[in-house]
């Protein structure tokens, strides 16, 4: 009996010890890039990573999108937390760095000198009162996406003006088309009108002072976005009832040649099927003040550590890795996305990545997140709440922007 | 009259199949095809390709696997429990007899939304967080009330005399409840098992708020991972999402004989 009761003691401890051991090669890596092919490239970083430190193990969960965002709250308190996370650059990051949850990486961005390749913009997105705790990886950018074809048809300018695009509205409109197909059910999409005219409207400093709390929705400068909403309505851009289809099924409208234009990211070419996509191109949004400087949306996403990461060393060295330029280069090649590392080879980007580039991102003086990144998120969905309902009924606008501020300055007030 | 009903029948079977229908179409398609052409085209190509990306790549072999390690055990567990606690309540005499079997009631009412933050902070603080172990402890633990107040009222049925022939026989508590307890009950052990079956392995909620390992997810948060963050491949998810649902069908046309004939004679003594 005794020696029953060793033998067991003998191999429970022997496992303990093996499974103590394989403990120290672990990395807990949480991720919620879920398109086809981000996904495909998230999974073959995580593997080129373990070839190159064959003795850490990655555990890798990817979490759907939506899912991610809710369940990030427990991640990030439980023990273990995941070590490393996918997040979004800028006031989202900060909300979690001000938490105290997750870890300050000043070591990694020094030590790789990742300060002598981000640009400053990279920078000030990655740091929480002037602490690191981010590294911004890829981005994409926004843009009106319209159908060639239908343009010619029409003899149809890409409009530079704001006039000019309410004129190709009214053109479309009698041809028979859908000027402008938008799907809100999930709101985002009313998110970036917002941006786009609020910015061209009224400039980006004051979008972003809106967004932090130091501007009201009530004020004038409000009140003339949404006049230029209402002058897109009245011109008749929007497809009917756009709360009755998400973006994906909004973009359908274009594929079957019924829809012109869509305000969207990079991301809708995923969507076009293959022969059809060289009906595609894209224009920056059109310019409505000339006297103000110009802001584009350019959604950021990266990676941090958790603050109470139980692999703590393992957890940098596979940030150092997601930062590297070879990573970069992997997201600019293999899912056609934009890299803030500025050493990346510029040969690497096809002329769509270029024209991305040139025509709308190096000609623009500000670079926002998007709506529901810059501002705090429960205040995002209040905004893009009263976005749609905007567009279903204008007439009510002044009491969506009364709530509307009200809930901003209790938003605000409790961040104090 | 009777081509009446079985019109009405045959509208209101058609009715509800229609989306079952749908959705197995759907799953034969491609995303590329319904985008250019629409949900309700017919389709121009058909194949059964979906299944088997959502088989291996979309992993709802590894999910599925999951949801029944998780499932068969909280199933066993709160059927031993429950019928130990049924048979206690109804062969003893104790004080707090009728307080204990209400507190059972009173649980089941609990709405389960409220639990999440204390169970989620208790397994946390137990080590449990990121287990199996935990889900299967919280099944088991959240339906003991109903599994309770189901055998219990079921239990009532069984004549008194019983047991205590039994008794004058010479037989133990143990031995009563296994020799004659739990035969009897048998029924209604298929019933539970059945919808216990359908609602443990249907749970998203607590896999997404215990759990956070992509390796240990059940079939329903699995299946999630096969929504794209912009893009959504629908026939992929469908296929996901049928594959899903065949082991509730399955489990359920084979006990469906006691479903029936258990839950209304537990439902129908009080």
């Amino acid at each position: 009996m005794r020696r029953i009761t060793n033998l067991t003691l003998t191999t429970l401890s022997i496992a303990l010890i093996a499974w103590g051991a394989a403990q120290s090669g672990i990395l807990r890596y949480n991720s919620y890039m879920m398109d086809p092919v981000p996904r495909e490239l998230d999974e073959r970083i995580v593997e080129l990573f373990m070839e190159r430190y064959p003795d850490i193990r990655v555990e890798h969960s990817q979490v759907e999108h939506e899912t991610f965002k809710q369940a990030i709250r427990t991640f990030l308190v439980a023990s273990p937390p995941p070590d490393v996370l996918t997040w979004f650059a800028g006031e989202r990051m900060r909300f979690f760095a001000r938490l105290g949850l997750a870890a300050d990486i000043d070591d990694v961005w020094q030590n790789a000198d990742w300060e002598a390749v981000y640009p400053a913009g990279a920078q000030a997105m990655s740091q929480t009162d002037g602490t690191y705790y981010f590294v911004p990886a890829h981005y994409y950018w926004w843009a009106v996406y319209y159908r060639t074809d239908i343009f010619e048809e029409l003899g149809l300018e890409v409009p530079e003006t704001w006039d000019s695009f309410l004129d190709n509205c009214r053109a479309l409109d009698a041809a028979g088309y859908i000027p402008v197909t938008i799907g809100t059910r999930f709101r985002w999409p009313a998110g970036g009108w917002f941006d786009y005219l609020n910015m061209r409207v009224n400039g980006p400093e004051f979008h972003i002072r809106l967004l932090d709390g130091l501007e009201s929705y009530e004020s004038e400068e409000v009140r003339n976005t949404f006049a230029h909403w209402q002058q897109a309505l009245d011109a008749g851009c929007f497809i009917d009832n756009p709360s009755a289809y998400n973006w994906q099924e909004a973009a359908e409208f274009m594929v079957q040649r019924e829809a012109a234009m869509y305000l969207m990211g990079q991301f809708i070419m995923d969507v076009v099927p293959e022969d059809q996509q060289a009906n595609f191109d894209f224009f920056r949004f059109p310019i409505i003040d000339p006297n103000l400087p110009v802001g584009e949306d350019a959604p950021t996403d990266g990676y941090f550590i958790a603050a109470n990461a139980a692999n703590m060393e393992n957890a940098q060295l596979f940030l150092e890795f997601l930062g590297s330029r070879e990573v970069a280069e992997l997201w600019v090649t293999e899912a056609g996305r934009l890299v803030p590392r500025a050493d990346v080879d510029p040969a690497l980007y096809t002329d769509t990545q270029r024209k991305g580039l040139d025509e709308v991102l190096r000609r623009a003086d500000v670079i926002a997140q998007f709506y529901d990144r810059d501002t705090p998120e429960e205040l995002a969905g209040r905004g893009m709440d009263a976005f749609v309902e905007f567009m279903a009924n204008p007439g009510v606008l002044d009491r969506l922007l009364a709530d509307l501020q009200r809930e901003a300055e209790r938003v605000f007030a409790e961040r104090e | 009259m009777r081509r009446l009903v079985l019109i009405l029948v045959w509208a209101g079977a058609l009715l509800w199949l229609f989306p079952i229908a749908g959705a197995f179409v759907t799953s034969l398609r491609t995303q590329q095809d319904i985008s250019a052409h629409g949900f309700w085209s017919v389709p121009r190509e058909i194949s059964f390709g979906n299944y088997a990306t959502a088989w291996e790549r979309g992993r709802v072999s590894r999910y599925l696997t999951n949801s029944f390690i998780i499932t068969i055990p909280s199933i066993i567990g709160m059927l031993v429990l429950s019928s130990m606690s049924a048979y206690a309540l109804i062969r003893f005499r104790f004080r707090l007899n009728r307080a204990l079997y209400f507190t059972f009631v009173a649980g089941m009412l609990l709405p389960f939304q409220i639990l999440m933050l204390p169970v989620f902070q208790l397994s946390n603080r137990l080590g449990l967080y990121d287990t199996h172990l935990a889900l299967i402890l919280f099944h088991t633990a959240f339906q003991l009330g109903f599994c309770t107040f189901v055998l219990r009222n079921f239990m009532r049925t069984i004549p008194m005399s019983l047991f205590e022939s039994a008794v004058i026989d010479g037989a133990g508590e143990w031995t009563i409840y296994r020799r004659i307890g739990l035969p009897l009950i048998l029924p209604a052990f298929a019933a539970l098992a059945t919808l216990e079956f359908t609602w443990v392995f249907n749970d998203y909620l607590w896999a997404i708020v215990l759990l956070s390992s992509d390796r240990l997810k059940p079939v329903t948060a699995g299946l999630s991972t096969l929504m794209g963050q912009f893009v959504n491949d629908w026939p992929l998810i469908v296929s996901g999402s049928l594959l899903a649902a065949l082991p509730t069908l399955l489990v359920f046309f084979a006990l469906q004989r006691y479903f029936i004939e258990g839950l209304t004679m537990g439902a129908t003594k009080g």
